[in-house]
């Protein structure tokens, strides 16, 4: 390593064998993207890190970014771990990054106009039947609906990570509610906040254009016959972790932030109620969970949901987005089929590659997974935020057993990947007042609306904070990184 | 605008309200306690009661002593007292979280960084040693959020619901700080003429409500409880007067309410007669029964809050 660097943050960097740092090359180079970056951050002091750290952590204590602790007494606000040592994607790399989450959602909405009307694909013997009929995620209530603009999922999260190989590969799909956008841009200002300067050394793209962009987006797939539609954002409520996103993107969009007592049905279309009596809604952008959108033909207990919403876009009288059932299509057992998905209906190569994956329901590949869990990641196949997740290098003799049991159970509920390794970054870490290599991935948005599409160029990278980890959610311990996108 | 939101900005324009007329109550009073030039009026007692009955507290009986700290401790950070600072600015915080889409960043930011402070502040400095400092910055913060509200939001519905919630505060805590003095006036009495009219405690009062010095500017007498009544119930130029706060509430609601012919039952006529029945008061008439008539007007705003409920928060 260069002798600047020595006495400074990143003199106790470590590079271990066999992780590939996005930062170092193998012989201890920068790479070169990186090399003005860290002439600015290698001539600081740690002292002079922990303040610009301190810095940033108001920041976003002070914009309100926080997420409840409940204590003893006192319930505690926290804020989110953030990094301020921003990850850099160049040019050329995002591109195929940009094209390839278009590819992929294109290729899933078809995907999911097909498998609730003729379920072409499934006769052609692309997707087995059975992935469909034992999925709890499939909405028989939106067979032969036609959502407007044949749109589905609206908006897309795609995690993607760069493997030991150098190259990107899709880790899955979100296609629900997938969130972390304001962190995206949150992150940005924290990082603008703290350390402007870096900004003049580098040409990055911005981030706040994804409200403006969505909104245009949510416009377009406005229900047939409105003229100037009325958006909406539709939040649980302030208690739900994600409030101060839901708040963020209806702020920034400009529209109402309603949670569901605030709208009703009347001849099947949408109002909420203001102070000047009723306005009637086109587009919701809905942040609540399908099974609770509508009490009436959902989840009866249901209280975040308007009663009659459903009828009301069956009757194409109010857009969702993302449409209900969109579950289907995400799930980690379809994922493996997304590359046939794509040839199918795009007549494509897939652009981002898949992680090749075993299904534990398929007799044969169901003997592999369990003569070699030790090399594998064991997966539910509908769980969210990391949960479940058994990461095989990592268990005792006696923990493979219990997922032996676990998975020969209910093979159905599992899907087996090997261990990828993601890519790893410096990031600073608090209790050891150092840069050490945490693990990252990348999430980014990408929003399909009439015949357009647009892709955030950033995106939210995760890291996973604790020494080895490879799970990234927040809700595991997980903290995030600026992302830069670099311009020509 | 969300009906259910209407009613959250509503309530975020009272509590703010509500947090610095406590805090400059508290800060004025015994601050001027100190050197106040009768025995009564310098009894820190006197100064706590008069405290406890502005938040609405009031000491029942004449025999309980109180206790300095955790009198001021209740007023300043008690989280378990509704009346207290602390109370107000979370249940600000709790009310501009709930419409965060509506108002911008730059006001959310200025409360949100008010609240961290008022609640990471350390009680025992605070009832020891900080009383000044810690009042001092509420006030001053609280001018800031005003400034937010007035400086960065669309001067549409939005603000106007907030400026009603402002007003319609202002309003009933100057009318309960004046009732408050009235009531230390009757019982710490000038030392010559009308002993009542001459009073202390209405130079107090006119700091309470932040209008000493134009008040002396405009009679350029000492205050007397005529005066002094006139200034801050009469003077619609006064922005801390009656007058001025109904007057507001006036010009917020036509925004909100654009009809041309208001039911008799809607608030825009409610505040609009009150306005006009004060706009040709005499200050005569008010110091006939002066305890009835602030009673009067607090009931009336209390009203006026009530009826926009049903009208307009109704959800």
């Amino acid at each position: 390593m260069g002798t600047a660097i020595d006495k400074t943050i990143f003199s106790s960097y470590v590079r271990k064998e066999g992780l590939f740092d996005e930062v170092f090359q193998s012989d201890g180079e920068v790479k070169s993207v990186y090399q003005k970056l860290l002439d600015l951050y290698g001539s600081r002091t740690i002292e002079d890190y922990v303040s610009l750290n301190n810095k940033a952590k108001s920041s976003f204590f002070n914009q309100g970014i926080t997420f409840q602790v409940y204590g003893d007494k006192q319930s505690q606000e926290k804020i989110f771990p953030f990094d301020l040592f921003p990850r850099i994607i160049d040019s050329a790399e995002w591109e195929t990054i940009e094209k390839g989450a278009i590819q992929r959602s294109l290729a899933l909405n078809h995907f999911l106009w097909d498998v609730y009307h003729d379920k072409k694909i499934i006769k052609d013997n692309i997707v087995p039947i059975e992935l469909l009929s034992s999925s709890p995620n499939y909405l028989h209530q939106m067979m032969d609906v036609d959502p407007p603009s044949k749109v589905y999922n609206h908006i897309s999260g795609t995690d993607i990570i760069k493997h030991s190989d150098g190259d990107y590969y899709v880790l899955e799909d979100n296609i629900r509610c997938p969130s972390g956008v304001s962190y995206v841009i949150c992150n940005r200002t924290a990082l603008k906040r703290a350390l402007f300067g870096v900004f003049n050394h580098y040409q990055t793209y911005t981030v706040t254009d994804y409200a403006e962009n969505l909104l245009n987006l949510l416009e377009s797939v406005k229900p047939p016959g409105v003229d100037a539609p009325v958006c909406v954002v539709i939040t649980p409520g302030m208690f739900n972790s994600a409030y101060y996103e839901h708040s963020y993107l209806a702020k920034a969009m400009g529209v109402e932030l309603v949670e569901g007592r605030d709208l009703f049905v009347e001849n099947d279309f949408v109002y909420m109620k203001t102070t000047q009596g009723p306005v009637r809604v086109d587009v919701v952008y809905r942040r609540i969970d399908d099974l609770f959108i509508d009490p009436m033909e959902f989840h009866p207990d249901s209280t975040l949901g308007v009663p009659g919403l459903f009828a009301a876009y069956k009757k194409g009288n109010v857009t969702l987005a993302n449409a209900p059932g969109t579950g289907v299509a995400d799930d980690k057992a379809i994922y493996t089929y997304v590359p046939d998905i794509i040839k199918y209906y795009l007549g494509e190569e897939p652009i981002l590659k898949n992680v090749h994956t075993y299904h534990c329901s398929r007799p044969d590949e169901l003997k592999y997974v369990l003569e070699n869990i030790k090399d594998l990641v064991i997966k539910p196949v509908d769980e969210a935020g990391g949960y479940g997740i058994s990461i095989g290098n990592k268990l005792t003799k006696e923990e493979i057993e219990k997922v032996k049991a676990v998975v020969k159970a209910n093979p159905r509920k599992y899907v087996a990947q090997p261990i990828m390794s993601l890519s790893v970054h410096p990031t600073y870490i608090d209790q050891k007042e150092s840069f050490e290599q945490r693990h990252v991935d990348l999430r980014t948005f990408t929003v399909l609306g009439h015949d357009q599409q647009f892709v955030l160029k950033g995106g939210l990278t995760r890291v996973a904070l604790k020494e080895g980890n490879l799970i990234v959610n927040s809700s595991q311990g997980g903290g995030s990184k600026d992302t830069w996108v670099l311009k020509q | 605008m969300l009906a259910r939101v209407a009613n959250n900005l509503f309530w975020m324009g009272r509590y703010i309200e509500r947090a610095e007329h406590i805090a400059r109550y508290m800060n004025v009073n015994y601050f001027s306690s100190l050197d106040a030039p009768n025995q009564l009026s310098q009894s820190r007692q006197f100064v706590l009661r008069s405290m406890l009955f502005m938040v609405g507290d009031p000491v029942p009986d004449d025999s309980i002593k109180l206790e300095e700290e955790s009198v001021l401790y209740d007023i300043g950070l008690n989280p378990e007292k509704f009346y207290s600072i602390l109370s107000s600015i979370k249940a600000a915080r709790e009310n501009a979280n709930s419409s965060r889409d509506l108002i911008s960043t730059e006001l959310y930011e200025s409360l949100n960084k008010f609240y961290h402070f008022v609640v990471n502040y350390p009680t025992d400095t605070f009832v020891k040693t900080n009383l000044y400092d810690f009042t001092v910055n509420v006030t001053e913060m609280i001018a800031v959020l005003r400034g937010k509200i007035r400086g960065t939001l669309l001067h549409d519905e939005v603000y106007a619901i907030i400026m009603m919630g402002v007003n319609i505060e202002r309003a009933i805590q100057i009318t309960r700080i004046i009732n408050t003095k009235y009531n230390d006036a009757l019982l710490a009495k000038g030392s010559y003429g009308d002993t009542f009219a001459h009073s202390f405690e209405w130079t107090t009062l006119l700091k309470c409500a932040e209008s000493y010095d134009m008040m002396r500017r405009l009679y350029k007498k000492s205050p007397t409880s005529t005066s002094t009544l006139e200034f801050l119930l009469l003077n619609g130029r006064c922005p801390r007067s009656f007058m001025n706060c109904i007057n507001q509430v006036y010009k917020h609601i036509l925004e909100i309410d654009k009809k041309v012919e208001y039911s008799k039952h809607s608030t825009a006529f409610m505040v609009g007669k009150i306005r006009s029945e004060f706009e040709f008061k005499q200050i005569e008439e008010i110091q006939e029964d002066i305890q009835g008539n602030l009673n009067m007007i607090l009931n009336k705003m209390f009203k006026i809050s009530e009826n926009m409920e049903k009208e307009f928060f109704h959800y």
